[in-house]
């Protein structure tokens, strides 16, 4: 393997430090490697890793490498790669390429450093991996047995893919697996991003109109959330289903130009680009605070804000206030990226724990199964998660359950 | 022109400005209020000395005071919550300043003797360091004192004992006990920024744990309802049974402290008291357990029990101290004890902290009036000067009020 790319080397033992907190607060992961990952499956298998780099997805990459893969890792962008982390997951004996200040390009070469490893196995985020697979690295495509994507808007891209037949091995979306969207997306977020924008802003919540964009998984978390801190909550959607359930669930629904003039908070999570733009920014009131909480950094329209506005500054870390030419100021939270990654440490530990408990397992299981999975997006074998959400409740000391066999009886019966 | 100030770095005071102008952008009450009743003259000419937690919400506090006409000194409550940065600002503004973060206590000591040096009229106080100070060591400055407004519940406790003892010797205004400052501050103040700061510190998650809240006054409500929105499973504990009883009606379990250690995942406290989670406590609960304070002082947790207790602590995690007991269970200890919210994020929201100063603002307004008309001892903030600050608020918000008709009015004075 080559050498790895990080900022300083120096920095290993805090970074360390973080994973062995997250290793104390990860009872799925850690009863899976001994269940299952341990097992001689994944030695000597090459690994490529993209991912928000920091302690929880660096405890992963540790753990696929104590299973004896060969692990290559990449942060997802600049802003999400915590140098400290990068540094301590190498120490490990993890390749990594990441450093917290590279530019675009930088980034852009660590993802392709990955690659170049000759990676088989991928976990992947937002995509990242496969569309260069597709694209610019095409001639590393033959070797990857399959690869698992985490993210909403990486799924819609494979997706997108399949369509038009260009995917070229089998992913699984690990994305869509239960014991992920319904924790990950909604707990999540939901906790995640208020604790990040409350520490970002230092701001009072109760009592202040937050307008979600997009009542998708993360939406549905963040309004509860929003809810449980005494905020009004406002709800936009273009599906009326979804519409309809935040109806439903009591929040307030409007199209996202009446709640401009309305919210103190926007939070966007809809997977699409330019949600929050030019028209909408006109409209909001002065002091307007934007967070994206999106997997997809260009939910806002920072370039139209950066058109609209006369002056630009920091005003607090992670804020940047823009003074449009009538004088009312917006604040843009951790430039549109994700607030609760890039303005925080991310989701809580025992969520990524589910999460990557996916993500491992669907490792494994492409392991497993190599060269039995067609080319196209696969959902996790419901068993998996199953088995998941089984240790989950083991760790909790939660019992449930099961059907007599008189109920499993009548459940098979038609007549 | 104020008296050289003693601060750490003049050069950190860009900084400073720039936190002060984050809170003046967001501190909606106090700013309508200069311009509605601090910049109407009475306060003109006075000079007052504050000692308050030093950081960028007391920092804009004091610059409209001084924008107000009055010649203000400032140090601050305490020295590890004074901001350098923050202070060198206000000395770049021209306020005098005596804080430095981190000062030892005769160095403290001096920076309040110093304030008082500026021979004050008025005094915003916490914690009644100022007050104290002045009947103890500036005898000679309390005839030009006319009065003073005290921030928090301790300070008010304290100024009682001294007027119990007959020693008190201005009017007090217990700014603390007002509507407008403990129904929000203690409780929406506390409740937000205590789970926000437990969860950033620790990143754990909070849905589905146990939390167990230890106390059900203000603060404990706010606790108890933030937890509860942020997922929780809430378990309160009292010592009162109105308050235990008000805890059962809000839909929350309540349990003795001994049967809620073994099932919580973070305990919180908030009890005004000392030694609240001790030794029978810690044996008890959980690997993993988080123990946070949200209380006034750092001994509602029994640390020295802990150190005890413990074979070994190191720190996991910054704010974070973990004991690894005999039995090996690890307890998680966040801040010291400290209070959470303060010591390892930036305490209460701008907003809350804006009613708060409110409060304070026209405590020492109404003083720079009338303070020839009370006598010394603690006085309650005058009801309408509570309302009005509401009013203000709910004018800002655009939340308007229904007026009680004549009939109304008429029935409500009436007894037959």
């Amino acid at each position: 393997m080559p050498k790895s790319i990080i900022k300083d080397p120096a920095l290993a033992p805090e970074g360390q430090r973080k994973i062995r907190w997250v290793e104390q607060h990860a009872p799925v992961l850690n009863a899976i490697f001994k269940k299952y990952l341990a097992d001689g499956t994944l030695r000597d298998v090459p690994v490529g890793v993209c991912i928000p780099l920091e302690a929880k997805t660096a405890y992963l990459s540790l753990l696929l490498h104590r299973a004896g893969a060969r692990v290559a890792l990449a942060g997802t962008a600049p802003g999400y790669v915590q140098d400290d982390v990068a540094a301590g997951v190498a120490a490990e004996g993890v390749t990594v390429f990441a450093e917290a200040d590279a530019s675009a390009e930088g980034f852009a070469a660590h993802l392709n450093r990955v690659i170049e490893t000759g990676p088989v196995l991928l976990v992947d985020d937002r995509a990242e991996f496969t569309r260069l697979l597709h694209t610019t690295q095409k001639n590393h495509q033959g070797k990857v047995w399959g690869a698992t994507e985490q993210t909403t808007s990486g799924v819609t891209t494979l997706r997108n893919m399949e369509r038009e037949g260009l995917l070229a091995y089998p992913v699984i979306a690990g994305n869509d697996a239960l014991c992920k969207h319904l924790f990950d997306n909604r707990y999540g977020t939901g906790q995640s991003v208020f604790t990040a924008l409350l520490a970002l802003t230092n701001l009072y919540f109760g009592g202040k109109t937050v307008v979600l964009a997009g009542y998708g998984w993360c939406g549905k978390g963040l309004a509860r959330r929003a809810a449980g801190l005494n905020a009004r909550v406002v709800v936009s959607e273009v599906d009326p289903v979804r519409a309809l359930e935040a109806v439903t669930d009591g929040y307030t629904v409007m199209p996202l130009l009446e709640a401009a003039r309305l919210g103190d908070f926007f939070i966007t999570s809809t997977g699409t680009n330019a949600v929050l733009r030019r028209e909408h920014f006109e409209r909001m009131k002065d002091g307007a605070i934007l967070a994206n909480a999106g997997g997809v950094d260009v939910e806002i329209d920072v370039p139209a804000l950066e058109v609209l506005a006369k002056e630009k500054r920091e005003v607090r870390r992670h804020i940047t206030e823009y003074r449009l030419a009538d004088g009312r100021r917006l604040h843009l939270l951790c430039q549109g990226r994700l607030v609760n990654i890039a303005g925080g440490d991310g989701h809580p530990i025992e969520i990524m724990d589910l999460s990557f408990a996916v993500q491992a397992l669907a490792i494994y299981h492409l392991a497993r199964n190599r060269g039995k999975l067609k080319p196209g997006v696969h959902p996790l074998p419901v068993e998996i998660d199953r088995e998941i959400a089984r240790i989950k409740l083991e760790t909790l000391g939660v019992s449930i359950d099961s059907l007599t066999p008189e109920q499993q009886d009548f459940l098979r019966r038609w007549q | 022109m104020p008296a050289p100030s003693t601060i750490r770095d003049p050069s950190l005071a860009a900084e400073g400005e720039r936190k002060i102008e984050w809170v003046a952008l967001h501190a909606h009450i106090l700013n309508s209020l200069q311009r509605s009743h601090l910049n109407d003259g009475a306060l003109r000419g006075r000079r007052i000395a504050m000692a308050i937690h030093l950081e960028a919400k007391t920092a804009h506090l004091a610059w409209l005071l001084h924008e107000a006409g009055a010649t203000v000194a400032v140090t601050g409550s305490n020295p590890w919550s004074t901001q350098d940065d923050v202070a060198a600002a206000l000395a770049r503004r021209g306020l005098e300043v005596h804080a430095l973060h981190g000062a030892d206590p005769a160095a403290f000591d001096e920076h309040l003797l110093r304030t008082l040096d500026t021979r004050p009229d008025l005094i915003l106080d916490d914690g009644a360091e100022l007050v104290a100070r002045l009947h103890e060591k500036r005898r000679d400055l309390l005839a030009g004192v006319r009065g003073a407004s005290e921030e928090t519940t301790s300070g008010v406790l304290r100024l009682a004992a001294m007027e119990r003892e007959g020693a008190l010797a201005i009017p007090v205004i217990a700014a603390n006990n007002a509507r407008c400052k403990q129904m929000f501050d203690n409780r929406y103040g506390t409740g937000q920024s205590t789970l926000t700061a437990i969860l950033s510190a620790t990143n754990l998650l909070l849905a589905g744990k146990t939390t167990v809240v230890v106390s059900y006054g203000w603060c404990g409500r706010g606790l108890a309802a933030y937890a509860r929105g942020f997922g929780a499973r809430v378990v309160v504990v009292e010592i009162d049974p109105i308050k235990a009883l008000e805890a059962v009606a809000d839909g929350f379990e309540v349990m003795s402290l001994a049967e809620a250690a073994p099932v919580g995942d973070f305990f919180i406290t908030a009890t005004g008291s000392i030694k609240v989670v001790r030794r029978e406590h810690f044996e008890r609960m959980k690997d993993g357990a988080v123990l946070a304070n949200a209380g006034n002082f750092a001994h509602e947790l029994d640390i020295p029990a802990l150190q005890q207790l413990a074979g070994e602590e190191r720190e996991v995690r910054p704010h974070i101290t973990e004991y690894v007991l005999r039995n090996g269970r690890r307890l998680h200890l966040l801040a010291h004890g400290a209070l959470v919210n303060i010591a390892a994020a930036d305490g209460h929201p701008v907003e809350v902290m804006d009613m708060s100063f409110s409060v304070q603002a026209l405590s020492l307004h109404f003083l720079a009036g009338h303070a020839r008309e009370l006598k010394p001892g603690v006085h309650p903030l005058p009801e309408e000067i509570d309302t009005a600050i509401a009013r203000a608020r709910l004018e800002l918000l655009g939340v308007k009020l229904e007026k009680p008709t004549p009939e109304q009015e008429a029935y409500r004075q009436s007894w037959r």
